[in-house]
């Protein structure tokens, strides 16, 4: 099904690069590196010229800590939004929230894409993206509450529970109004899952893309991939490529990513291998 | 029996199968599907003389342009599409690494070619072609076929990946005049 995410359409094959652009002073990878508004800038510029077909903008960490209200929400990543889309008109631009009234805000200053981290957390949310023509990610979180750590949750089947959570909110969305086509699931690596359980989301992806609904994931850095090789944040890009590729290979559509350059050359190279995507140019062997 | 006659190179990279994102052989392909689009124009009978990898370039190019290969056998035809190429040695990348022979053959049968003159086409080596892994088994075919009232009109010369290419046609309709 063609992937329509605001002024953008996507055939079926394309894979797409969702480059993170933090506008936040905490982060866990960046550590407030784009906090100032012109670095930030600078980072969408750079994930452009990398080759990014989505830039995902958040004003929150994920993990919990200091409070953000919606008006400080909105203060750091509406006139942003704003910033870079009259900079690039064209570009795919996601904001990640949870809030249906930064929502409303940021679609208002020309977001295309609601990246909901915290799995539907705010109903209101599927409204606004309806109301504005928006596509939104819906995820899985197993229920926990916004900025929260997972603690000793367990699931009977975590894939089965990310596919009736992810669906029935994709269905919801639909329901509201939005486009079906710009309705995009996404089990959520690390929210309300232990790293056994984001391994068998990876193991076991391809059951997901089978619901039809196109799949995000977010794997770059995460915890569990620290986790699964005992690494800290800055030494997982290797661990984080690898599950990149796994993904990849099971039909993952969009990939949220803090390295855009390499992630990029491991999902077109697992395209071309599971014949997807034909090589860039081969003339070994058939000159 | 003055006819249309065309000479394509074997190259796979033609082949849909074998297609990439950015075309390697972009110009040989514009070439040939110009080349084969003359040669079958108005409905022509199309006779193919390849080796069995060259018959699939064949097919494919006169697909391409809505045409279809006439049966091997007897059938009667009117033009023929002869398949071969020169070395596969002619550098160190080549396929076949470098053979410093590759050059001189090459020269040889790109003037026999461009003569259309079987006599010439006759003298070649071909023990030396296969040996330097040109693709010659149809140029026996291609002289008988060709005659005096044939031009010779080269439409791609090149050796991009140290393979010589070339595509080349033969209009009966040239009326060249005889040697003096």
């Amino acid at each position: 099904m063609t992937l329509e995410l605001g002024r953008q359409s996507f055939a079926d094959e394309a894979t797409l690069m969702m480059a993170i652009v933090n506008r936040t002073s905490d982060s866990f990878y960046d550590r407030g590196a784009t906090w100032a508004e012109d670095k930030a800038l600078d980072r969408v510029a750079e994930v452009i010229e990398q080759g990014a077909e989505i830039v995902d903008i958040g004003g929150i960490k994920a993990a919990p800590g200091a409070e953000v209200d919606a008006v400080e929400e909105i203060r750091r990543v509406g006139s942003f939004v704003a910033r870079v889309r009259s900079a690039y008109p064209d570009l795919v631009i996601s904001v990640d929230t949870w809030r249906a009234e930064v929502a409303h805000a940021v679609c208002a200053e020309g977001a295309d894409l609601l990246n909901d981290a915290w799995g539907g957390a705010d109903p209101a949310l599927v409204d606004v993206a309806a109301q504005h023509g928006a596509a939104i990610v819906c995820t899985h979180t197993g229920g926990v509450q916004v900025r929260t750590r997972p603690h000793r949750i367990e699931y009977d089947d975590v894939v089965a529970a990310a596919i009736t959570d992810t669906v029935g909110y994709a269905e919801r969305a639909v329901t509201a109004g939005v486009d079906r086509r710009a309705v995009v699931i996404d089990p959520a690596h690390d929210f309300g899952k232990n790293t056994f359980h984001s391994l068998e989301l990876t193991r076991r992806l391809g059951e997901m893309v089978a619901t039809g609904w196109p799949v995000l994931v977010s794997l770059s850095n995460k915890d569990f991939v620290g986790e699964t090789l005992d690494l800290p944040v800055g030494e997982r890009l290797t661990g984080t490529l690898a599950a990149t590729a796994v993904c990849a290979l099971a039909g993952a559509r969009i990939f949220r990513v803090h390295e855009v350059v390499e992630t990029r050359q491991v999902v077109d190279m697992v395209a071309s291998i599971a014949g997807r995507r034909p090589p860039a140019r081969a003339i070994r062997g058939l000159a | 029996m003055t006819i249309r006659v065309a000479l394509v190179p074997g190259v796979p990279a033609l082949l849909p199968a074998y297609a990439s994102r950015v075309d390697p052989v972009a110009d040989l392909r514009a070439a040939c599907l110009d080349a084969v689009r003359w040669l079958a124009g108005a409905g022509a009978r199309v006779l193919v003389v390849a080796d069995p990898q060259g018959r699939r370039v064949a097919t494919y190019l006169l697909s391409a342009v809505g045409a279809a290969a006439r049966e091997p056998g007897g059938a009667a035809y009117d033009a023929v599409l002869v398949v071969g190429n020169g070395s596969a040695r002619r550098s160190e990348k080549a396929p076949g690494h470098l053979d410093e022979r590759a050059l001189d053959f090459d020269e040889t049968l790109g003037a026999a070619l461009r003569s259309g003159d079987a006599a010439e086409l006759g003298k070649l080596d071909l023990v030396l072609g296969v040996e330097l892994l040109a693709s010659v088994t149809g140029l026996a075919v291609l002289a008988e076929h060709l005659s005096t009232r044939h031009r010779a009109e080269v439409r791609y010369e090149d050796d991009p990946f140290g393979v010589k290419y070339w595509v080349l046609t033969w209009d009966p309709e040239g009326h060249r005049p005889p040697p003096p």
